[in-house]
């Protein structure tokens, strides 16, 4: 192989885009998080547990109720790809932002249509919101 | 006449030793039993003017529980079954849900088995009546009454686990879901006796549960 085509190899390697990047580390402390946090209930692979626990679908959810229900938890009766589910989810109080940035960046990366990663500006802001 | 001279070549050795290693696991599998937990004691009788010994092992204590029907379970309803147990509620937010993936699988395994028996305890019953436990266990997809979750006096709860099952399971602020309890499934045999403990949150553990439970049913 000649120089001109070892060079732009070596050139993408070493300036990889930093938004991918962030993407990745978002993306996989995400899976760690999710794996401790939703994991019992919702299963490995998001998709909950018999009639019990909810499958996790990126499409039925926007992301701001995503985050304030990672946040402070749920009850009441929800449906969930048109099953009816009524079991409290309990809050997660000790989460951060950036955690919480984290699991959605997983979450709807893995489970949905996103490739970029959920800026902590967004989780921040609709937190603020969500209490209310 | 050609074709009896190809005889002793039919059955060569690489064919034989296979087979002995098949019966050497055979047998092996045969002999091998579960052991008996718990401490045990040992009498000195007299029969017959000469001295006999007899052990006396640890047993699952009487008692007398709640059903997802509202139906009494004694340890009489278990009479003649093996069974496997565990404690658990239902609105734990930690290895709960684990376990009751993994018990599942057992349960799915055991159905078509009359002599064995599943019995799930709820360590929190002011909030896990039999009405709670009947929609919980009808979300998981259990009906019948070979699966049963029972509820019961707090107190009477507690001390079966820890003293019959030899487990933990008890009221702490300071855990996730306030209880503290063990992630066990127990398996006993149709004396009341304790033959095996598996970690319940671990598929392999229940796997090897599905195996104890057929050597413990081939032994009785």
């Amino acid at each position: 192989m000649t120089l001109s085509g070892i060079l732009p190899g070596c050139i993408l390697l070493s300036c990889q885009d930093p938004e991918q990047i962030k993407r990745d580390q978002y993306f996989t402390e995400g899976n760690q998080l999710y794996l401790t946090h939703c994991a019992n209930c919702h299963q490995p692979d998001g998709k909950g547990l018999a009639d019990l626990y909810p499958p996790v679908i990126p499409s039925e959810v926007s992301k701001e109720r995503f985050f304030c229900v990672v946040k402070n938890g749920l009850s009441g009766e929800i449906e969930v790809n048109g099953k009816k589910y009524n079991r409290s989810m309990p809050a997660n109080p000790k989460l951060t932002d950036l955690d919480i940035a984290a699991i959605a960046t997983y979450v709807y990366n893995a489970w949905g249509e996103d490739s970029t990663y959920v800026r902590l500006d967004r989780v921040r802001e609709s937190l603020t919101e969500c209490g209310k | 006449m050609k074709i009896r001279t190809d005889k002793p070549g039919r059955f060569p050795v690489r064919f034989y030793f296979p087979v002995m290693l098949l019966a050497v696991l055979g047998c092996m599998q045969e002999n091998k039993k579960l052991p008996i937990y718990g401490e045990r004691e040992t009498v000195e009788k007299i029969v017959d003017g000469r001295t006999e010994t007899d052990t006396i092992y640890h047993t699952i204590q009487d008692f007398a529980f709640v059903n997802q029907y509202g139906d009494t379970v004694t340890n009489r309803s278990l009479d003649g079954k093996v069974y496997v147990t565990d404690f658990f509620f239902t609105t734990c937010p930690t290895i709960c849900p684990l376990m009751k993936k993994q018990m599942k699988m057992v349960y799915d395994a055991i159905r078509d088995k009359d002599d064995v028996a599943i019995l799930s305890h709820t360590i929190d019953p002011r909030y896990d009546t039999p009405e709670v436990l009947r929609k919980f266990a009808g979300d998981l997809g259990v009906e019948g009454t070979q699966w049963q979750f029972v509820t019961g006096s707090k107190e009477k709860i507690y001390e079966i686990g820890q003293e019959s099952y030899m487990v933990t399971a008890r009221e702490d602020s300071t855990a996730a879901g306030g209880y503290l309890h063990s992630g066990a499934f127990i398996l006993v045999d149709k004396h009341r006796r304790v033959r095996g403990t598996y970690d319940g949150t671990k598929e392999a553990e229940a796997k090897k549960l599905i195996r104890d439970i057929d050597l413990l049913l081939k032994e009785e």
